[in-house]
């Protein structure tokens, strides 16, 4: 009993967090149908942004702002600089734009900071952590989960009242009937793009607050994740992004605390089996877990 | 001799002198490059020629298909590999692998039957593969590219008896550079001949539109196939000279990393043009070798600067030039085009086979909504239907549900004997029926010509019971024929829809089915349309069935009139009884006015 309350605080923890970039891929992809390869490099310009301040005598009191700050600015930067030239280019054309900012921003980070890993000081609470009965909970597990909850709240809040969010979840849509209705095809997609940058920033500060470092290529372990997640969950549904997190998260850590040996056995081809699965998901479920269809019009 | 054998003299020809002017070119390059240097000069010549297999190898399927692959380098690991375990001598290979599986330890060939025998695994394992991915669709397909890519890479690290793990296996004989000339050669005598042969011009229709090209009776399954596997055997062909020529492999030579690398060459250059695939090849390896001079050594950041370039050039040509430096300039193309001749094929109009096409009590549902509720159609051999009615009423769904493309919840489609109830668009088509479509579906990056040309391919193969069509006859009806080499977007609205009532036509069907053919034409123009397709529709003997909204136009080209409301047939008759009709009047033309 113990083990599995364990199991779910835990995978609810990572999950939250594959849920909050899933949803910004899966909200770009709504807009502009582009599995976007570089959202998970929003996550890397949040962790140098942190190193940068805490060279700068950084403070964890208002260095999560910054974070987020710089997400959403990089996510609304490489719209205005890269993608919206390519918006009415093939899905092809899009996908190897974010793959082509995606190795720049490697390479960037590479050249002009280093290859190597950069650390900095984490918060003093982050490792605490209380007992509740039997159960062991991590403060940093609490603060993910709350955290997640709070963000997820507030967009389902944004995506259902306000205007922007309303305009973003038309276009996911149905594009061209959402620009007849008068939505500004600009404005909404550098929304959606700030928006899920936003998440990103939030991932961000959950992810280096546990592993207080930054590194090149950091970004690219978890934007694999994300994609699975909203693949999964079926691209462009966002219910379904969240939902693909958390089964992910889940999935992975019930399979280290169930079955150890099957884990590390299996640990040696983890990706090849994580790819397999995504790839007969394409095959048998391409809608994914959650139906968003797309009639073409003949 | 027979047009046929010459036909396919012609091709390969033209093939092994486009590959060859293109071979010719880069080896003036290598040369200028390695006489002005050292020896080492000679071992980027060695990479470009092997990273120029790798591009050819995933043009044929990337270029011709369009469907991005991130795991083609999967394959040329699977085949470098299948190299070393055959090319490494026998006493050498038992202190390395001592325990290699599959009786292969005995095993030992020269360097001739190694690559064969690495092709050949290739193209096993590939072909294997390849059923899934070219069945998926959408973004599918290159998830399991990438899924494939992975799969090999940590097969290749574990599985240490076949392989050695990640320290890789070394003692391949090496063989001398004319291997790698000579490989080249090959590579891109397949491609070209692949683009020139039926089952290419096919896949390069997949491409253009993945729509039309089923309604036209091309299978999106078997071209794409056919494009990945003769892909992989390229590929195979790179991945076992390549290992050859290094003397070694190891899991490091065939990454993600270097996927994309060749990926870049592909786009950089453009990516349905093999002169582009050569051009990216050839530049890209120049620049990444410029670029690492650039780095400093101490730093580590050797590898970076050539990322930066990567990177830096891949976003510049997707911004600037996303079709690549070349698009679609090809020097093969080029060539194919300057000996087109006129066709020299007399049109005769067959016999007709007296079948009718006919739809009887169709009922379609989306959802709630009833689209079609019992209606049904008939249309006579030679004979031009023209089906009318207000928007919503079930025209185009019944086109649609004719065409297979849409799915009757009840009713019977049947074409003379033949029934085409449940028939895929591709069986459809075969049938000889050829569809318009109302949202122009031409093959926007192929020439007017070419576009017309593809369905008289269709026709040759699938149709051969019918007489062939002459394409220029037909150009010339469609009044095209000044326009027969630009590309088919740059033409104006007009010629597109004129283009699409020829291509159709070149189909050699038993109907044609014109979903608006004069949508966004002038009056003129469309009172043009009424000849142009009937002379089409006489050419090849063919009864017609058209929807339009322009009533002008419908009466004017009819024979006989059906107005649908609501999903249901209202009225029908010669047009003039349909003009005179109260009821049609209510219903369509009241709406109207």
């Amino acid at each position: 009993m113990t083990r599995l309350l364990q199991s779910l605080l835990d995978g609810v923890g990572v999950g939250s967090t594959y849920a909050l970039l899933a949803l910004g891929i899966s909200l770009i992809f709504g807009v502009m149908h582009l599995v976007n390869f570089a959202h998970g490099e929003l996550i890397t310009v949040g962790a140098y942004t942190a190193y940068f301040f805490f060279l700068h005598g950084g403070s964890w009191w208002w260095m999560p702002a910054v974070i987020i700050g710089a997400a959403v600015l990089a996510s609304v930067a490489t719209e205005q600089i890269a993608f919206r030239w390519v918006r009415n280019a093939s899905p092809f054309t899009m996908l190897l734009t974010s793959f082509a900012l995606e190795r720049l921003s490697h390479a960037l980070w590479q050249i002009f900071v280093s290859p190597k890993q950069r650390p900095f000081p984490k918060p003093a609470w982050v490792f605490n952590s209380l007992t509740l009965g039997s159960v062991r909970l991590e403060v940093m597990d609490l603060v993910t989960i709350g955290v997640t909850a709070i963000t997820l709240v507030g967009t389902a809040i944004v995506f259902r009242r306000t205007l922007f969010g309303i305009a973003v979840r038309g276009a996911a849509e149905d594009f061209d009937a959402a620009r007849l209705m008068g939505v500004k095809a600009n404005r909404v997609i550098s929304g959606a793009f700030a928006f899920a940058g936003l998440l990103a920033g939030i991932a961000a500060c959950l992810i280096v607050m546990r592993t207080p470092s930054a590194e090149p290529a950091m970004g690219s372990e978890w934007l694999l994740k994300a994609v699975i997640a909203a693949v999964i969950g079926g691209l462009g549904s966002f219910s379904g992004a969240i939902i693909g997190g958390l089964a992910l998260g889940l999935l992975e850590t019930f399979a280290r605390a169930y079955l150890p040996d099957v884990a590390t056995r299996l640990d040696r081809f983890s990706t090849g089996i994580v790819f397999i699965v995504v790839a007969l998901f394409f095959v048998l479920r391409p809608q994914g877990l959650f139906t968003v269809s797309h009639a073409e019009r003949v | 001799m027979d047009v046929r054998v010459c036909e396919v003299t012609t091709k390969f020809g033209r093939s092994a002198l486009s590959s060859a002017v293109l071979l010719a070119a880069v080896f003036v390059l290598a040369s200028a490059y390695t006489a002005t240097g050292g020896s080492s000069r000679d071992l980027l010549v060695d990479e470009m020629l092997t990273n120029l297999m790798l591009v050819v190898g995933m043009q044929v399927f990337i270029g011709n298909t369009g469907v991005l692959s991130f795991g083609h380098m999967a394959f040329a690991q699977v085949a470098a590999y299948a190299t070393a375990v055959v090319a490494i001598p026998v006493v050498e290979k038992t202190k390395a692998l001592p325990d290699l599986p599959f009786g292969l330890a005995d095993v030992h060939f020269g360097p001739a039957g190694s690559t064969a025998f690495a092709i050949a695994v290739t193209l096993v394992v590939g072909a294997t593969i390849g059923i899934v991915i070219c069945r998926a669709s959408g973004l599918a397909p290159t998830m399991i590219t990438l899924a494939a890519l992975f799969v090999v890479d940590q097969l290749v690290k574990n599985w240490k008896e076949l392989t050695r793990g990640a320290g890789g296996l070394s003692g391949i004989p090496q063989q001398s550079v004319l291997w790698l000339w000579g490989g080249a050669l090959v590579a891109l005598v397949v491609a070209h001949v692949f683009q020139e042969a039926r089952i290419g011009r096919f896949a390069i229709a997949t491409r253009e539109d993945a729509l039309a090209a089923p309604a036209l009776g091309i299978r999106l399954f078997t071209s794409r196939y056919a494009a990945w596997v003769v892909s992989m055997g390229v590929i195979a062909l790179a991945g076992s000279l390549r290992a050859q020529s290094l003397g070694s492999v190891n899991p490091k030579q065939f990454t993600l990393d270097s996927g994309i690398l060749i990926l870049v060459m592909l786009v950089v250059g453009g990516m349905r043009s093999l002169s582009g695939a050569v051009l990216g090849a050839v530049l890209i390896t120049a620049g990444t070798e410029l670029f690492r001079q650039l780095g400093d050594p101490q730093r580590l950041d050797i590898e970076r600067f050539p990322d930066v370039f990567l990177g830096g050039t891949m976003l510049l040509v997707m911004l600037l030039r996303p079709d690549g430096l070349l698009g679609d300039r090809d020097f093969g193309g080029w060539l194919r085009r300057r000996m087109t001749r006129r066709s020299d094929v007399t049109t005769v109009a067959p016999v007709s086979t007296g079948a009718a096409l006919e739809a009887t009590d169709i009922t379609v549902r989306f959802g709630g909504f009833v689209a079609l509720d019992g209606a049904g159609i008939r249309v006579g051999p030679g004979e031009i239907v023209g089906l009318i009615g207000p928007n919503g009423a079930g025209k185009t769904t019944l086109f649609n549900v004719i065409t297979g493309l849409v799915e009757q919840q009840r009713g019977r489609i049947r074409l003379g004997d033949l029934d085409l109830s449940e028939a895929t668009p591709v069986e459809v088509a075969r049938a000889g029926l050829a569809r318009t479509f109302q949202n122009l579906r031409l093959f926007n990056n192929l020439t007017v010509r070419e576009n017309v040309a593809l369905s008289a391919l269709v026709a040759e193969r699938h149709r051969s019971h019918r007489p062939p069509v002459n394409i220029d006859e037909l150009l010339e009806d469609a009044g095209l024929a000044e326009f027969a080499h630009r590309r088919a977007a740059t033409l104006d609205y007009g010629n597109q829809r004129r283009l699409e009532l020829a291509r159709a036509t070149a189909l050699a069907p038993e109907f044609l089915l014109l979903d608006e053919p004069t949508s966004g034409m002038s009056d003129t123009e469309s009172l043009a349309m009424v000849d142009r397709a009937r002379a089409a529709a006489a050419r090849i003997g063919a009864g017609v069935l058209v929807i339009d909204h322009d009533l002008g136009f419908i009466t004017r080209i009819s024979h006989h009139i059906v107005v649908f409301s609501e999903g249901r047939m209202l009225a029908e008759g010669s047009p003039a009884d349909v003009r005179a009709n109260p009821l049609v009047a209510a219903a369509y033309l009241g709406s109207q006015a």
